[in-house]
């Protein structure tokens, strides 16, 4: 993932809370993921409008993280839900 | 929450 890449969620695929379990589930046609605290924060910043970088930047201040290592752990989630098609980049 | 390195798990079926 490049910081000028922009994530999108496909038609087809949204985030559902699974009140039951207390956990977040991203449904997909004939699939499904279930979520960490961090994959759903990672998914709730992409809205199809901005950039990569600007996702890692806002993750980095509301974690109090560095924004380097931010970018390598949600670049390799993203990916892998791209490898996935569950997720694609415009 | 700290920052933790996220995690994919696939359901099989659920």
């Amino acid at each position: 993932m490049s910081p000028e890449d922009i994530p999108v969620i496909p038609r087809g695929v949204r985030l559902h809370e699974d009140r039951v379990r207390g956990s977040w589930v991203l449904l997909a046609p004939e699939r499904a993921i279930r979520l960490d605290p961090i994959g759903h924060a990672i998914l709730s910043e992409i809205d199809g409008s901005r950039s990569f970088g600007a996702i890692t930047a806002g993750l980095a201040a509301k974690y109090n993280a560095p924004e380097e290592q931010i970018a390598k752990d949600a670049g390799e989630f993203i990916e892998g839900l791209m490898n996935r098609r569950i997720l694609e980049v415009a | 929450m700290a920052w933790s390195k996220p995690v994919l798990r696939e359901i099989e079926c659920e």
